[in-house]
């Protein structure tokens, strides 16, 4: 009421231009009202944003003297250069190490601290190329329909059953066979697979949304399909999107850990993966090395329980069924 | 009987069977790489005698795996002769056959994964739908609070959590392989003793898979169980005083439970997946270890091998899955007529 009474007063070029202070009222401020009872959203973005500190934080003030009595960052105390070799792996906060050393005598703290981004990085890569190409077959399956509708939606749902991990040992191994892959390389083979759960979850909307008044409105104002779809659509299915990019985030994390935990990972780079590799490798638990084992653990169980959490949050966001009543 | 729907699961059932075939044939030759030819060389330089005839050899096994036929002759024979379960010879462990192989090991990786998804299932449904059923009760959403948390860890991590926790509280207990190792004659399956070994290592990797699964479970039946709720038979239910545990089994649970059904077959893929892995953290004798060994020694066919049965596997069950489905549930019965 008030809001119509303003713009009516305003001078007419006013309207043209978006107010900050309207932005602000209409749109943050009820997202952050909606957050405050959206408390799993709450957790899982508290839990990232620790680590992120976390990483943070570390990159910038943590260093160690290494082998040449040189000071080095974290990224310089993975190297294989830093490594000091005459150190047995120990677990000692007052010697310096605060979570200790493994058996190569790497610093275990600045492994974790490079592994957190590293394993992130596979899994938004491997994200975004899955939802990319999954949004792009769903909106194809969904407008073109008929045959093209039916091969797409075969070969999806014909592709769910077969046990990922096992097609990603394959591509693997055949890619490049003895050396491992880099971590970049990893991404796009996760990628491979990460496709067809959101083409089918994104699929099912547009067909719903696509029969919604709006958009036949819009189509019988003459907007072009393409107008329709980025600007009726689009907006509407970002929280599918998102839900769907945070569920294949987690998803490709954790194809990421299990193929690197096969040993076909980089195993040169610190990855969280690689980590838990070497410590299966090495058959830490039964050395007693439970300090080597447990940073690379808990921090991907917060990783995938904030994931999670972020997700069912986003879930709640776009079923509006699904909130909690006030 | 809707016969366009069975029609259509069984299209899906093939597409997945050829498309896991052709995967499973093309990938590994990417690689371009010749195992064959790799290990007769090895080989043959064993022992230090080096062969004169080696080449010869590789020719002639080569020719015996198939290997100097044309790509396209290869696949059409491999995809006729996969459909027929007749998966070739293992490279690393010549001459025994895939089918070999798999013999030994199948058994104890479905044995694993049925016990668990079954556990995990009912258990799972059973506290998803106490959770909602008594929706303020604090004890319970407590008690089910660190479940549903670790329902988004893998398997295999949890599986490690465990091996450190039992492994710092009982140094006895086992905690990798099948059954106790060194023991003359096992396996033994008329032997109690070993069979109560078998029991005993089976019990952590069995716990870390139903532990984890539990809450994924717990969460599909909440929901379902928040639509259940609200339909007209329960309120019908609630006036004609029939008692809480009544409403709660016979009318509630009956109607959610079916639903996930549904679940189980998305989530089939990802079980198969997860017991692999799990199979190489315990050192369990499945064939998650053998299908390491098998990629370490670019052993393609035993490769190919487990990957097409793992898939077959899969997919046969969730094409079972999909048929039982209307006749368990006859409200989708009804709607396909």
């Amino acid at each position: 009421m008030e809001r119509a009474q303003a713009s009516v007063v305003s001078p007419i070029w006013w309207r043209t231009l978006p107010d900050r202070s309207d932005f602000v009222r209409d749109r943050l401020v009820p997202i952050f009202r909606y957050l405050r009872r959206n408390r799993l959203m709450i957790i899982g973005l508290s839990a990232f944003a620790a680590l992120g500190l976390f990483v943070g934080i570390s990159y910038l003030f943590y260093s160690q003297v290494d082998l040449l009595g040189e000071e080095q960052g974290v990224n310089g105390l993975v190297r294989a250069a830093s490594v000091q070799a005459n150190q047995r792996p120990s677990w000692n906060p007052w010697s310096g190490y605060p979570l200790g050393t493994d058996v190569q005598g790497r610093d275990i703290y600045a492994a974790v601290v490079v592994g957190i981004p590293l394993s992130l990085r596979i899994g938004v890569i491997a994200a975004a190329i899955g939802v990319g190409v999954g949004m792009v077959l769903a909106f194809v399956a969904a407008y073109v329909g008929g045959v093209v509708d039916a091969v797409i939606r075969t070969v999806v749902d014909s592709l769910i059953p077969i046990p990922g991990l096992l097609v990603l040992v394959l591509v693997a191994t055949s890619l490049n066979p003895g050396q491992g892959l880099t971590v970049d390389q990893l991404a796009f083979v996760i990628a491979v697979l990460a496709w067809p759960g959101p083409a089918r979850v994104i699929r099912s909307q547009v067909l719903v949304i696509r029969e919604r008044g709006y958009v036949e409105m819009a189509r019988m104002s003459g907007t072009s399909p393409l107008g329709i779809i980025f600007k009726e659509m689009m907006p509407n299915l970002a929280p599918y999107a998102l839900a769907s990019f945070v569920a294949a985030t987690s998803g490709s994390i954790l194809a990421s850990i299990g193929v690197e935990s096969l040993g076909l990972g980089p195993l040169d780079s610190p990855t969280l993966g690689s980590m838990i590799y070497w410590n299966i490798f090495t058959s830490s638990v039964l050395l007693g090395l439970w300090y080597w084992l447990l940073p690379p653990i808990i921090v991907l169980i917060v990783l995938f329980v904030g994931l999670f959490m972020i997700s069912a949050g986003l879930d709640e966001v776009a079923n509006p069924r699904l909130r909690r009543r006030v | 009987m809707p016969w366009k729907y069975i029609a259509g699961r069984l299209t899906m059932f093939v597409v997945t069977i050829w498309m896991a075939s052709t995967i499973v044939f093309f990938l590994p030759r990417l690689s371009g790489q010749n195992p064959l030819a790799e290990r007769i060389y090895q080989e043959a330089q064993q022992g230090g005698y080096q062969d004169p005839d080696v080449a010869e050899r590789v020719r002639v096994f080569e020719a015996k795996y198939g290997f100097d036929k044309p790509l396209w002759e290869q696949y059409v024979k491999f995809v006729v002769d996969v459909v027929q379960f007749d998966l070739g010879r293992s490279i690393f462990q010549w001459p025994k056959s895939v089918n070999e192989i798999l013999a030994e090991k199948i058994m104890w990786t479905l044995v694993m994964g049925l016990l668990t998804l079954v556990l995990a299932f009912f258990i799972g449904s059973a506290m998803g739908a106490l959770l909602e059923w008594r929706r303020n009760n604090w004890g319970l959403m407590v008690a089910m609070a660190p479940i549903l948390a670790i329902s988004a860890v893998p398997f295999f991590i949890f599986g490690l959590v465990l091996q450190l926790i039992v492994f710092n509280i009982d140094r006895e207990f086992p905690l990798v392989y099948g059954f106790k190792q060194g023991v003359i004659g096992w396996p033994d399956w008329s032997d109690w003793e070993f069979i109560l070994s078998v029991v005993k290592h089976a019990i952590m990797p069995a716990l870390s898979i139903t532990l984890v699964s539990l809450g994924g479970w717990a969460m599909g039946m909440r929901g379902m169980m928040v639509t259940t709720k609200g339909e007209d038979y329960m309120v019908q239910a609630e006036a004609k005083g029939l008692p809480d545990r009544v409403m709660l089994t016979k009318y509630a649970i009956r109607n959610s439970l079916l639903p996930q059904v549904t679940g189980l077959t998305l989530a089939l893929g990802l079980i198969v997946s997860g017991v692999v892995l799990v199979e190489i953290v315990f050192g369990y004798p499945g064939v998650g270890g053998q299908l390491l060994q098998a990629v370490r020694s670019n052993d393609y066919p035993t490769t190919q091998g487990i990957v097409f049965v793992l898939a077959f596997g899969t997919a046969a069950a969730t094409l079972a899955l999909d048929l039982l489905y209307p006749l368990l549930d006859p409200r989708i019965k009804s709607a396909g007529e």
